[in-house]
């Protein structure tokens, strides 16, 4: 039908002719090197200016890092992250004008594992790597995909944030740093001029986990080879494999940044890439958690907090600044190089916008403006963090236990129940009993086996292989997806299916032990 | 060996369930058709017993399907509703005179009242005479834009209480990548609500009852039963930027059949941040229509026509309102940039 | 009839293994009737370096969106892009900027 029933008038900015050989927009005197997004042309001087200021002013905004916090940068070896650890070493170098104050490490995540790579090709990857990372003279940690099967229960536990800091004393500690540091006439990074509070938050830290990755097995011992392979050909769609990958990188990133003690993670998501990242989350259901999974700062697991520096840089911008200041960087391919356009949901939203981008040059930036709007649906609240249902995997607030009837997520369950073998007489059921049957037989775990049972032939999905344990209560509606996506669950990281069985019994036992229980509410009814 | 239903387990499948995957034979795709938007209207609570309810009828495949579908669904469940079928007559020829004559053919099949609106009784304008003003370029403005008024206006020369309308999941979702691409969050929020709240005077309460029905289901609902419809596109035409999105949004689907659903459950799911300004919803000081501004966007065009300064709508002009509400002149200037035709 | 040009040309960001992983290619333009612009190199480029899956770099008559060009260290679309005269011993760069490459 006709779609024109809405008033969309604005024209949109079309692509200009390029004009040639202009001056710099800034200085007025240098000779045009580049044109930025805003279509300003800058010359080499005044481009370098600009984007070592951005980075400065992000973070100088969001006021989230402080004065000697442990930060850790991930860094892939691609243009942004890279460009990101470069901003880092001139923030922190001793002669910049604004410093930045923060003691940093590097993460590095080898997932060459799952990407198909051969051994000789992941290690000279990582030896390129660490020649660049031991340049930078901080910290590093080079993790393996692999690791993922030793990781402890504890990393699917969002624990409570700490105390929120009073406004204002952002500014009391740099000014206390800034003190300290005159008194010992010296500033560099890494001697630790810690925030009390941060040391007090990373003496926690430093005993949540006493289960340390490199004292484990070996990263890459050929079981767990074996076993991440298994995991990924276990799942059928490229789709479903970029999201998993997502998952476990991020649960090995914060990990590691408990276990080592480091408070923030840096991720080097620029906007053309955090656009493309709004829209294909979008395109896989992910609506309710698109602020924390493009914002600045992600909060989700609570002590370690996400935060995304590059967020203002386009990938010109980023690629222009390598090439012309020599930052180095190394294309590792991944799962989707060298892929077919409709190869999956996220590498279909590459190629999208970044050709209507060069139709409209406008694309990215209105999209990446979208996404300042936008708010979870549920603001993490600290002291609740333990109450409000999170999703096994991504660890954000599940969209799909009290989903409204009149919903997307309602009517794709009514659809299946609709397409399986009916009971003659459940046609005659009034519609709303149905409806209750389907959303509790369908989304809560616990209620599946009575529900199921009590009616026979399998209202469950049974077109999917049964699953034990039984996940898809635990998840959110786009991790679902991502799940239903696979053959089978047996070959998931022991971690996860450990902590699904835990909840589930916890759970179990709630319900159990609910009928001896009396609640807040009830109590107020037998006072009144 | 044919696959057999996976419904009834016995007939042969004639389709494969882009929303779910099953495979269905022609019966049970008829009943889990028809069974989803009885649930829909259900758990959305759409009507009300007694209500007379106008079905926006273009002749096309969507409004034909959601027709029949309620006559169906109100003879089955006792709706008690009287429906009736409402068109809209843009004036383009060899485009709508088709399209009506189906929706009067229809309007015998089904046995159900008919009221056509056009735009040249409601604006004094057809849609033929417009874009020989203003070109090819914006007339879907115009047009969208009078539409919407054209079936509130026959909506209340009909005491209807309710206007229900096509659209299905596919233009859902489509919408939803649209205000994205756009950036307009005030549309994103609002564009996934199932029905629009009664509020306001000169606004009749509209609801879509195929909202989570997938547009290749409607096409084989409609071909299986042999449903009478028109479907040729209309001559001018569309809107560019949305066929970027639905392109888009159909290799979205070839990649993941329950894309659509996805991306309606992401827009059911947004939420916007507190703080970020939404626009405030009067009404038009001149026909009393809901409107943000002073003059609501049809009398404008309509001031625009009127006066041949066609752009008067297209764009920004709010500044103007005051005097065209006034009924003054504008001034040359004004006029000159307003009258060239280069959009 | 003008002289070949030598050109330097370099692949980055991903965009090399589209050329057999090769990042810096020295190339000899033959001598021809007209100079060489942007949009006869891409031609040339696609007939003689590109290994595979030409659509990955070139789309219609120009790159591939995503694709950046640098002409003698400058954006090209400040050299006026596909009409850019090639001179000789001029260097051009592409750098992919798309996250699989």
């Amino acid at each position: 039908m006709c779609q024109v029933d809405e008033e969309y008038n604005e024209q949109l900015e079309k692509r200009t002719v390029p004009s040639v050989s202009q001056r710099c927009v800034k200085c007025k005197e240098g000779t045009a090197a580049l044109i930025i997004r805003a279509g300003d042309a800058f010359c080499r001087g005044c481009f370098k200016d600009y984007f070592v200021h951005k980075f400065r002013a992000m973070l100088g905004k969001n006021r989230l890092i402080f004065p000697g916090e442990r930060v850790l940068l991930a860094v892939s070896g691609g243009q942004a992250s890279s460009s990101m650890l470069a901003q880092v070493q001139e923030g922190l170098s001793r002669n910049a004008p604004k410093k930045l104050r923060f003691t940093p490490g590097i993460i590095y995540i080898d997932e060459g594992g799952a990407c198909g790579q051969s051994m000789e090709e992941r290690e000279g990857v990582i030896a390129e790597l660490e020649t660049m990372f031991r340049a930078t003279g901080y910290p590093f940690h080079i993790v393996h995909l692999e690791q993922v099967f030793d990781l402890p229960i504890s990393v699917l536990e969002a624990v409570s944030s700490a105390p929120q800091r009073p406004e204002g004393s952002y500014k009391a500690a740099v000014e206390q740093f800034v003190q300290n540091a005159r008194v010992k006439g010296s500033c560099s990074p890494g001697e630790g001029h810690m925030d009390p509070a941060v040391l007090d938050a990373q003496i926690q830290l430093s005993h949540l986990d006493t289960q340390d990755l490199a004292n484990g097995t070996p990263p890459s011992s050929l079981q767990h080879q074996q076993d991440l392979e298994r995991l990924f050909a276990s799942v059928r769609t490229l789709t479903a494999k970029e999201d998993m990958l997502q998952t476990l990188r991020q649960h090995l990133i914060v990990h590691t940044a408990r276990t080592k003690g480091y408070t923030k993670v840096m991720m080097g998501d620029s906007c053309s890439r955090l656009a493309v990242k709004l829209l294909s989350n979008i395109s896989l259901g992910r609506g309710a958690s698109l602020a924390v999974d493009t914002g600045f700062s992600d909060q989700r697991y609570g002590d370690v907090i996400i935060v995304r520096p590059m967020r203002d840089y386009s990938s010109k911008e980023i690629a222009f600044y390598n090439r012309m200041f020599g930052v180095p960087s190394i294309f590792i391919p991944g799962l989707d190089t060298k892929a077919p356009e409709k190869a999956s949901i996220q590498h279909l939203t590459e190629s999208f916008v970044t050709m209507l981008q060069a139709d409209f040059p406008s694309t990215v930036s209105t999209i990446y403006r979208t996404s300042e709007k936008l708010h979870t649906a549920r603001p993490p609240h600290s002291s609740e963090m333990e109450t409000v249902a999170k999703c096994l995997l991504c660890l954000c607030a599940l969209d799909t236990k009290e989903a409204e009837e009149a919903s997307a997520f309602h009517a794709t369950l009514v659809s299946e129940r609709l397409s399986e073998k009916r009971v003659p007489e459940s046609a005659q059921v009034g519609s709303a009993s149905t409806a209750d049957t389907v959303g509790q037989c369908c989304s809560s775990g616990v209620g599946q086996e009575g529900g199921c049972s009590s009616r026979g032939q399998g209202c469950c999905s049974s077109n999917l292989t049964p699953v034990t344990p039984d996940l898809k209560s635990l998840l959110c509606y786009s991790c679902r997806l991502t799940i239903k996506d696979m053959t089978g669950v047996e070959s998931l990281p022991p971690y996860i299916v450990s902590e699904a069985e835990r909840r589930h019994r916890r759970s179990q036992m709630k319900k159990e032990i609910s009928e001896f229980l009396l609640d807040d509410e009830e109590d107020e009814v037998a006072a009144s | 060996m044919p696959i057999l239903c996976s419904s009834c387990g016995q007939k042969r499948a004639v389709l494969k369930r882009p929303k779910t995957g099953h495979s269905l034979c022609k019966e049970c795709f008829f009943w889990a058709f028809e069974e989803e938007v009885h649930q829909t209207i259900v758990s959305a609570h759409l009507f009300n017993p007694g209500e007379t309810v106008g079905i926006g009828a273009s002749g096309g495949k969507d409004s034909t399907v959601l027709a029949h579908v309620l006559k169906v669904l109100n003879e089955r469940y006792n709706y008690g509703l009287k429906l009736l079928l409402l068109s809209v007559d843009e004036g383009i020829t060899g485009y709508r005179d088709d399209s009506l004559e189906t929706v009067k053919r229809n309007q015998q099949q089904y046995e159900l009242p008919l009221k056509i609106v056009s735009y040249e009784e409601l604006y004094g304008w057809t849609m033929d005479a417009i874009v020989k003003q203003v070109g090819l370029k914006n007339n879907c403005t115009f047009c969208g834009v009078f539409r919407r008024q054209a079936l509130d206006r026959g909506a209340m020369m009909l005491n209807v209480d309710k206007i229900c309308t096509g659209h299905n999941a596919d233009d859902v979702a489509e919408t939803v990548l649209m205000n994205v691409l756009r950036g307009d969050i005030a549309r994103l929020r609002r564009c996934t609500a199932i029905s629009t709240a009664s509020e306001g005077e000169g606004v009749v309460p509209r609801c879509k009852p195929l909202k989570y029905a997938y547009e290749k289901e409607i096409v084989l609902y409609a071909y299986f039963k042999k449903l009478d419809y028109f479907s040729t596109e209309c001559i001018y035409s569309p809107n560019a930027y949305r066929g970027y999105a639905r392109a888009f949004l159909k290799d979205l689907e070839s990649v993941r059949p329950s894309a659509i659903m996805d991306v309606i459950h992401s827009g059911e799911n947004l939420s916007v941040r507190e703080g970020v300004r939404m626009p405030v919803q009067g009404n038009c000081t001149r026909c009393g229509y809901i409107s943000s501004q002073a003059l609501c966007k049809s009398c404008v065009l309509l001031e625009g026509l009127n006066r041949g300064l066609p752009r008067l709508g297209i764009g920004k002009h709010h500044r103007l309102h005051g005097k065209i509400l006034a009924q003054e002149p504008l001034t040359q200037e004004e006029e000159r940039k307003l009258k060239a035709i280069d959009f | 009839m003008a002289a070949p040009i030598a050109l330097h040309l370099e692949f980055g960001g991903g965009a090399e293994l589209l050329f057999g992983g090769v990042k810096d290619h020295q190339v000899t333009l033959p001598g021809q009737s007209q100079p060489w612009d942007m949009k006869q190199l891409l031609v040339w480029i696609r007939g003689n370096l590109l290994k595979e899956r030409p659509e990955l770099f070139v789309q219609g008559d120009t790159v591939r969106p995503g694709i950046l060009v640098l002409i003698n260290d400058a954006d090209w679309e400040l050299m006026g892009e596909l009409s850019y005269e090639l001179q000789d011993q001029d260097n051009v760069v592409f750098i992919s900027t798309l996250h699989g490459g």
